[in-house]
Formats: C-alpha cells, sequence, structure tokens
C-alpha cells in the first residue's frame, strides 16, 4: 500500500480543486477515461472499471507508488530480452566493442582477425544492434502489457526531454542503464536528483561531449542543451555568457573505464578552477567538482525552470498549446515542493485545466502511441520483435532513434502529413486483418458478440473510449453490408476501420 | 504554418466561397498542375549514405600522394590493368563507373570534386543530419533544405500575401498565375521512409514503392506484401467517408493522402516501361530510380525526387579497381546511365545529383578502408549542366594541404552546389532562408548549370 500522507494530501487537493462533487455516472466516467487516455497507454475498460471502483484520486495514488503494483506478468516478458536488463559489465562482455575485440586480437593481421569475428559470432557475440532492437522492444512490451502504466508514460516522457541518441558510440552500450538509473528511478522523486542522474550518467557525456570538455578546449555542447533544454528553457533568462560560464564550471565532468565499462570521474587536471559568473552567482576560483554541482543546483531551483518543466508536461500531457493558467499551476507546484515530480504530476492530473472540456481528445497520439494504444486495445498478443517496429521506422519514432538533444515532438503538427496518415490507415488495416508480423489479435472474443446494439458497436466503444463510436460504426456498417462475406472478414474489416478513424488518432 | 496550409485545404472551398469567388476559381487553384508541369523542371538527389570515398569514386591520378598514401586501395593511374578513366589529364573516373564516361564526354555530366560541409564532424548521423538540413552546426534547424525549396517555388506570385492564405487566392482570383500548392506530388522520396532533406511544412511524400501505394492491408508496414497494387478500393472509400465532414489537421492530412492516391491513380506511372535496351541494376537502388522515371514520363508534377542508396562506409577491404566499393560504383554507374537512357529527351529539364556526408581519409587504415574523412566530390547529370568538367579548386594531397592533416579539404561548401541548383535550375524565386545563415552568393557558384 502506498503511503497514506500523500493520499490524504491528493484527496485534500482534489477535493479543493473540484469545483463541486462530481454528478456520478456519465461524468465521473468520462473524466476517468480522460485520465487514462493521458496517464497510460490505453483504457482498456477492465482499467476504466477498476479506476471507477477504486476512484480515481485512489488509482493516481497508486499509479504514483509503482512499487505497490504487482507487475510479475511483464517482467517475465522481459526475460528474453536480457540486453534491455543486463547489468553494464555483463552488457560489455556480451556485446564486445571494435575497441575490445581491436584488443582481444592485438597486433594480429586481418586474417587473424577475421577468424576472431567468426569466432566470437559462433559463440554467439552479437553485434550491438541487437541491443538497441531488445531495448527498443522492452519499452513497447511496457508501454503494451506493464501494469505501472504512469510509471511507464513518464519514464518515456523524461527519457524524451533527456533525450540520448542509441546510435551514437558507446551510447548504444550505455543508453538502458541510462534509463534505468538516471531516468526512471527519478521520474516521481525530486527534479535535482533527476538532472544530476543524467549529468554525471557516461551516455549523457558521450552524447553532448562533456566528456571531451575541458579546459582550454572548452566544449558547450552539453551546457548549452542544459540550459536550453534540460532547464532554464530558450526564453529562459539567460545568455551566451552564462553558457560559456556553465562549459567552464562543467569541465572535467568526464569518462574514465573500468576494463570495459565507461564511469563517471571528475578529472580535476581538466578543470577550469578560475572565478566564474553564473547567473548572477559567482563560483569561486580554486575548486573542482563543485563548480558543475553549484551550477546544476542554481539550475533545478530557477523560476525558470520551474516554467519549462510545466509547459513541456502540459503540452505532452494536456494540449499542444497549453492554458497558460496550467503552466502556472504545475510551475507554482514544482517551486512549493522543491521539484518534487510526484507532486507535480500529482497537480498535473487533478489539474482543473486536464479536465477542462477543450482538454479532452485535444492530443493528437505519436506513432508509438498509437501502436501502443491499438495493442493495450485490443488486447493484442505482440511478440517482441513484430510488424509495428516497421511502422514506427516509416513514421520516425522509433524508440531510442532520436537523433536531437531535443528528442521527439510532443506536438500533433510534427507527426501529421499526408503520407503519415496514409502510413497510419495502412497499419491499422494491417492489424485489423491480422497482417501485422508477431501480432494476434483475437478479434471475435474483444467483445460480447450478443449485445444487443450489436458487435460493431460494442467493437467501436471498447477502441474508441474517447467517444465518436456512434459516428464511426455508422460508416462501418455501411461499408461491411456492402460488400463483406464471412462474419470473420467484416469484423477484421471493422476492427480496422475504426483502428483507422480519425477518432482513433486521438486520445 | 502547416495548420494553416492544411487548414486552407480542409475549409478553403467553404472560405473561398463566402468570399464570393467563383467555382470555377476554386477548381483552378485547388487542382492546378504543380509548377513542375509547368516548367518540366525535376531535381533528383541521390544520398549516397555512409560517407564515399571520393578519392576513388573521382581520383586524382595526377597526383603522386594519392598513390603514396593509398597502398591497396588506389585507382591505377588510366592505360594500366584496372586504370582510371582518364577525365582531363589529372582525374578520372573510377573503372566501376564506365557507363557513365560517354556522358562526361558528351557534356552532360560534371564533377565537383572536393565538395561537402564546412562542420568538422566526423559522425554519420550529424553530418547527414547536417547536409539535409543543410545548416551544418545549427541543430535548431528541424526541416530540410529541399522541403524550403519547394517553398521558394511554391508560386509564381509576389511572396507578399504567402502568410494569409485567404489573401494569397484572393490575389490569384484577382488575375495571378495559379496557386502551385496544391500537388502532393512536388516533392517525392522513392525507396524508404521520408528523408530529413524532404521534411517541413511543403507537403512531400515518401513512397517506399509505388506498386504498392494506395490503401491497402497488405501495403501495411510490417504487413505482408500485397498481392497487387490498389486493390482494396472498398476499404479506401470507407476511411475516406470516416474523415469526411471533419476538420482540421488529421482531416486535411488525411485529405492529402486521398488527393496522392486519386492523382497516381489518373496518371497511372506504371504503366511506363523502362525505355528499349534500358536495363536499371537489380536491388532497391535501381528499383527506386525506375519508379522516379515513371513518375518523371507520368508528369505527376515531380519536382524534387530522392532516392537513397546505401553501403559507402568501407573501413575494411574497400578494395580497388575491383572489390567491395567497386561492386557500389558499379551499381551506381549503371543505375544513372539507365536513369539517364530511359528519360532521354526528358534529361533536357533533370538534373541528378549524388551526395555524400562526408568523404573518407586520404590514407588507409589497417584493416585494408579507409576511415571518417572530410572532403569528398558529387556527380551533377543532365540537360542543364555544363558537363565534361571537374569542377571546384583542388587542395592537393600534399600534408600541408589536408584537413586536419589526414582528409581532403573542402574548397566547395556543398551548400553552393544546393544554392546553384535551386535558382538557376528549380528558379526558385524566393531562396533566401532555404540555407540558414548562408546567403546566396553567384559568386561562390561552382557553375554547374548552363
Amino acid at each position: 500500500m502506498p503511503p497514506r500522507a500523500p493520499i490524504r494530501r491528493a484527496l485534500c487537493a482534489l477535493l479543493l480543486a473540484a469545483p463541486a462533487a462530481p454528478a456520478a455516472g456519465q461524468d465521473e466516467r468520462a473524466d476517468v477515461v480522460h485520465l487514462l487516455q493521458r496517464a497510460t497507454y490505453g483504457a482498456r475498460p477492465e482499467d476504466v472499471a477498476a479506476a471507477i471502483a477504486s476512484g480515481r484520486a485512489a488509482w493516481l495514488e497508486g499509479q504514483l507508488h509503482p512499487v505497490t503494483i504487482d507487475d510479475s506478468g511483464f517482467r517475465a516478458r522481459l526475460e528474453p530480452l536480457a540486453a534491455a536488463t543486463l547489468p553494464l559489465d555483463a552488457l560489455f562482455s556480451a556485446y564486445p566493442t571494435p575497441r575490445a575485440k581491436r584488443e582481444r586480437a592485438g597486433a594480429a593481421d586481418s586474417l587473424a582477425r577475421r577468424r576472431l569475428r567468426d569466432e566470437m559470432r559462433a559463440a554467439g557475440e552479437a553485434s550491438p544492434r541487437r541491443i538497441g532492437a531488445e531495448l527498443a522492444a522492452a519499452r513497447l512490451q511496457r508501454a503494451v502489457y506493464s501494469e505501472r502504466q504512469l510509471e511507464s508514460v513518464m519514464t518515456d516522457f523524461w527519457f524524451n526531454r533527456f533525450n540520448v541518441f542509441w546510435g551514437k558510440g558507446l551510447d548504444r552500450w550505455l543508453v538502458p542503464d541510462y534509463e534505468r538509473e538516471a531516468i526512471r528511478p527519478h521520474v516521481f522523486g525530486r527534479f535535482e536528483d533527476l538532472l544530476s542522474a543524467t549529468a554525471r550518467h557516461p551516455a549523457m557525456l558521450v552524447y553532448l561531449d562533456n566528456a571531451r570538455n575541458s579546459t582550454p578546449d572548452v566544449n558547450e555542447n552539453y551546457a548549452r542543451e542544459l540550459l536550453e533544454l534540460h532547464t532554464l528553457g530558450i526564453d529562459g533568462g539567460y545568455g551566451q555568457a552564462d553558457v560559456e560560464a556553465a562549459a567552464r564550471a562543467l569541465t572535467g565532468w568526464s569518462i574514465a573505464f573500468r576494463g570495459e565499462v565507461p564511469e563517471f570521474r571528475f578529472r580535476p587536471a581538466l578543470h577550469d578552477a578560475q572565478e566564474k559568473r553564473f547567473l548572477g552567482h559567482t563560483l569561486p576560483a580554486g575548486r573542482g567538482i563543485e563548480d558543475g554541482e553549484d551550477v546544476l543546483a542554481i539550475l533545478a531551483r530557477h523560476p525558470a525552470t520551474a516554467r519549462h518543466v510545466a509547459h513541456d508536461l502540459a503540452q505532452a500531457f494536456v494540449s499542444d498549446d497549453p492554458p497558460r493558467g496550467l503552466v502556472d499551476r504545475l510551475a507554482q507546484a514544482f517551486l512549493d515542493t522543491d521539484g518534487d515530480l510526484r507532486e507535480v504530476t500529482r497537480a498535473l492530473f487533478t489539474a482543473p485545466e486536464f479536465f477542462a472540456a477543450e482538454a479532452r481528445n485535444a492530443k493528437v497520439k505519436s506513432p508509438f502511441e498509437l501502436v501502443a494504444s491499438a495493442l493495450r486495445l485490443t488486447a493484442a498478443e505482440a511478440a517482441a520483435f513484430n510488424g509495428t517496429f516497421q511502422y514506427l521506422r516509416a513514421a520516425g519514432e522509433l524508440p531510442y532513434g532520436a537523433r536531437d538533444p531535443i528528442g521527439y515532438p510532443e506536438t500533433a503538427e510534427a507527426w501529421i502529413d499526408g503520407g503519415a496518415m496514409l502510413e497510419r490507415m495502412n497499419l491499422a488495416l494491417a492489424l485489423g486483418a491480422g497482417k501485422t508480423r508477431g501480432v494476434e489479435i483475437d478479434v471475435a472474443a474483444l467483445v460480447d458478440e450478443a449485445r444487443d446494439d450489436g458487435y460493431f458497436h460494442a467493437l467501436a466503444e471498447r477502441l474508441l473510449p474517447g467517444g465518436g463510436a456512434a459516428r464511426v460504426v455508422a460508416v462501418v456498417s455501411a461499408d461491411v453490408a456492402g460488400g463483406a462475406s464471412a462474419p470473420t472478414a467484416s469484423a477484421e474489416r471493422a476492427l480496422g476501420l475504426i483502428l483507422g478513424s480519425p477518432e482513433f488518432q486521438r486520445r | 504554418m502547416a495548420i494553416e496550409r492544411r487548414m486552407f485545404l480542409k475549409q478553403g472551398g467553404l472560405a473561398l466561397l463566402s468570399l464570393g469567388l467563383p467555382p470555377g476559381f476554386l477548381a483552378r487553384t485547388l487542382f492546378a498542375e504543380s509548377r513542375a508541369a509547368r516548367t518540366g523542371r525535376t531535381l533528383i538527389c541521390i544520398f549516397q549514405r555512409g560517407a564515399v570515398d571520393g578519392l576513388a569514386m573521382v581520383p586524382p591520378f595526377g597526383e603522386d600522394a594519392y598513390f603514396a598514401a593509398r597502398r591497396t586501395t588506389s585507382i591505377p593511374r588510366p592505360g594500366a590493368a584496372g586504370g582510371a578513366i582518364d577525365l582531363d589529364g589529372f582525374f578520372g573516373l573510377h573503372p566501376a563507373l564506365d557507363p557513365l564516361a560517354p556522358l562526361y564526354e558528351d557534356g552532360e555530366l560534371a564533377i565537383v570534386h572536393a565538395c561537402g560541409s564546412p562542420h568538422p564532424t566526423r559522425s554519420h548521423f550529424e553530418a547527414q543530419d547536417y547536409l539535409e538540413t543543410a545548416a551544418p552546426g545549427d541543430r535548431r534547424v528541424r526541416d530540410g533544405w529541399l522541403n524550403r525549396a519547394l517553398s521558394a517555388t511554391s508560386c509564381a506570385c509576389d511572396g507578399r500575401t504567402l502568410a494569409d492564405r485567404a489573401a494569397h487566392a484572393a490575389d490569384h482570383a484577382a488575375g495571378q498565375a495559379a496557386l502551385a500548392e496544391g500537388s502532393p506530388l512536388r516533392g517525392i522520396a522513392v525507396g524508404g521512409d521520408l528523408p530529413l532533406a524532404m521534411r517541413g511544412p511543403v507537403p512531400t511524400l515518401a513512397i517506399p514503392d509505388l506498386e504498392r501505394f494506395g490503401i491497402d492491408a497488405g501495403a501495411g508496414r510490417g504487413g505482408a506484401r500485397a498481392r497487387e497494387r490498389g486493390v482494396d478500393p472498398g476499404a479506401e472509400a470507407a476511411l475516406a467517408e470516416l474523415y469526411r465532414g471533419e476538420e482540421g489537421l488529421i482531416a486535411g492530412a488525411a485529405d492529402e493522402s486521398f488527393d496522392a492516391i486519386e492523382r497516381l491513380r489518373r496518371a497511372d506511372p506504371l504503366r511506363y516501361a523502362p525505355a528499349a535496351g534500358v536495363e536499371y541494376p537489380a536491388g532497391p537502388f535501381g528499383r527506386s530510380l525506375r519508379q522516379i522515371a515513371q513518375l518523371v514520363k507520368a508528369d505527376v508534377g515531380l519536382e524534387v525526387a530522392f532516392a537513397d542508396v546505401g553501403g559507402w562506409d568501407t573501413h575494411q577491404a574497400q578494395g580497388g579497381s575491383g572489390g567491395q566499393l567497386a561492386l557500389r560504383l558499379a551499381q551506381l554507374g549503371q543505375g544513372l546511365r539507365a536513369l539517364h537512357d530511359d528519360l532521354g529527351d526528358r534529361m533536357a529539364d533533370v538534373v541528378v545529383l549524388t551526395m555524400s556526408e562526408f568523404g573518407r581519409t586520404v590514407g588507409e587504415n589497417g584493416t585494408g578502408g579507409t576511415d571518417h574523412g572530410h572532403g569528398t566530390c558529387m556527380l551533377a547529370l543532365g540537360g542543364p549542366v555544363r558537363g565534361g568538367r571537374v569542377l571546384g579548386a583542388w587542395p592537393g594531397l600534399d600534408r600541408d594541404a589536408l584537413h586536419e592533416g589526414r582528409d581532403l579539404a573542402i574548397t566547395t561548401d556543398f551548400r553552393d552546389v544546393f544554392a546553384e541548383i535551386v535558382v538557376r535550375h528549380l528558379r526558385a524565386e524566393r531562396p533566401d532562408g532555404i540555407f540558414p545563415g548562408h546567403p546566396i552568393d553567384p559568386a561562390r557558384f561552382p557553375a554547374l548549370l548552363a
């Protein structure tokens, strides 16, 4: 069970925030569906029923304390995906880096090298591509099958906000650990801890080149993104001098190798120990790692950071152009709690703006959200490696494949164009027709066929909890009546059309 | 901006009717032939993804330093066994590019050597992105230069009103040239996903395979292969019905999908067989080129086409006149020659341009290959090209002349090659801003085009 105090606090917050006791029944159901459409990867009927039974606040509270939720079913699905779960030492020995291969080969000629390569291949040592593939598979499995849905959703949000591209050098080995150690443990913790964990993780040090940031050859790459993307934001009131001061403060934040494994190491010899002025603070001369620590601490508490985090959360979870009042509210929650992300997340999912009419169905699903919700709502049995990844690649949202530090976009405009809609519609039809490799959907078992208002209606209501079922059913029925043969064929067509409908693209 | 465009697509009809404009105007505007259909000009970009060795593609056999640096991967001098094809007494063509030699002689093929990005990165992904955004070093630029080029050729009229769609349309109604942004087929990437170079506010399309383009469960990515093209008109009609009457971004984009399908159905590019005697190389690259030729012949209004060809990252066993790289180059040469011969007279309005994110080290590594370098070369082919020349100042391969002491230096910024093509071939009317932070200056053009 979650600790009691936060529950009480949440209930108080909820009672204070709510204008009046909501009319039970349909309104409460709609609120629950709306909450689940944003806080999970798909509001299945059983999820909605459970959240109504326990109450919206209690459901949220449970999700905010993921350790209290049994997730053994999902854990079992992770077992074949070792690369996603192996500790770093084991990962580096299972997937040797080019450097390790060279060292093992010594000064041997190319023939000896080739022999070594063949031996390693025979011994089952795989290419690091396998790590990326298993990691991506694990993310989709988690999104579809984990009971800790909010933790999964927020981990993906924060990873994206502190993005590291899997394909850059050693990051092919480091990203699993980065997500596991630097991101996930902090999504309901303190922002400062999250910031510090990402700043020190070798994955970030490699990705944004801070491992090479040394005096006098200062590399500003990480410092710039730290201010612009991770904390203050582009309009956060800093200047080039602050970027330079932060970069100098972070000189010497580097990596060292323990065997094959890169680890964080502060190298005093590479550190610029002169005095620096950063955002109005003086970082005195003659220090070492404290300079960088001070920079992170200043940034983590800065009002501009609070606003920036608040804006990004509101944009990702409420609307592409979030209401100012909501951003203010979340920024205040951030500042009041010293960046306690559990409190900020609770404030987000209980805010009146979150439940406002204009926020309902206002977000367009990203390609990953589209796939995850389709698999989740159709109760699909999806193999770790399945055909939806080809769609995700085509749509440009392969997990861990965002090259830029800004990560993948959180707004619809970036994901939607003519080609993208064609891919979406064809994905939907393929899923419906059972033509997506590695995905099994039992169409007949999805809903109770004996319902009075018909199978299609039941199917549409299941898949479109946010509304619009009646409109879609009218079109589907006309199409299926027009040329259907076998009942299963029409069910498959109906499923494809519902998944391809405009309603299913939104959440 | 994209929302405005789609709102126009979706709601423009009603909005214009409410302005009291005649329906005939509406038809002309929304279904106007695109600019390419009027000017017939097309740019075909071939991205050699993986960093091609420009020193193997177009070897500088006149330099002793070339042979000194390349013990196993150099291409012998012309006349020797497996020797380069002499172009100008100093540069040669890799013997595997033999199909292109007559085009050089006929003045249709030019080469820009020692060309590339001024950014020093040796990371494939960074350098590819910078080539595709044409904004080296600026990660904030998130759309592609080809998309911006399409935006700059969008409309022949005064760009003053482009930001305001209704006013812009009204200008046209008042007698200006037709609005040309209607076709979603102006920019097409064939054979794969939409590359960054093509992404941006102007609608562009990825066509993984023309034979499978359309609404079809079997065409879904990760689905089984379609039995035949466009087999599911029922599903298409039902989906169109689902999006009819809807408004906003999703519905506008869906309309673009259906519009593209309908235009391709009418133009039916697949009915164009390759010209007599033309044989494209087997494999995805040859297939992409064949389909690009079909789109050009079908007059779908294609202004910019894009295809990828990979396999250039030759760290090991690169080979010389024969071997790994030679095989890739043979495929490239055969493909470009087939495209040229297939398009025939239409090449008068076509420029084909090859590009790669960077070149490779001048010296060889310990595994018979070359590592990530700096400058490389580009091929430009087509009627508008003033060919038969190797362009760009040659920095030489002496140690002092090398970039960071190891790589071919750059004397032509790739943006100046792109800029010349955008201005002189595509006739962009508003080219400023296509190359952020790099103003267009004809004095820097390599003088590729007539």
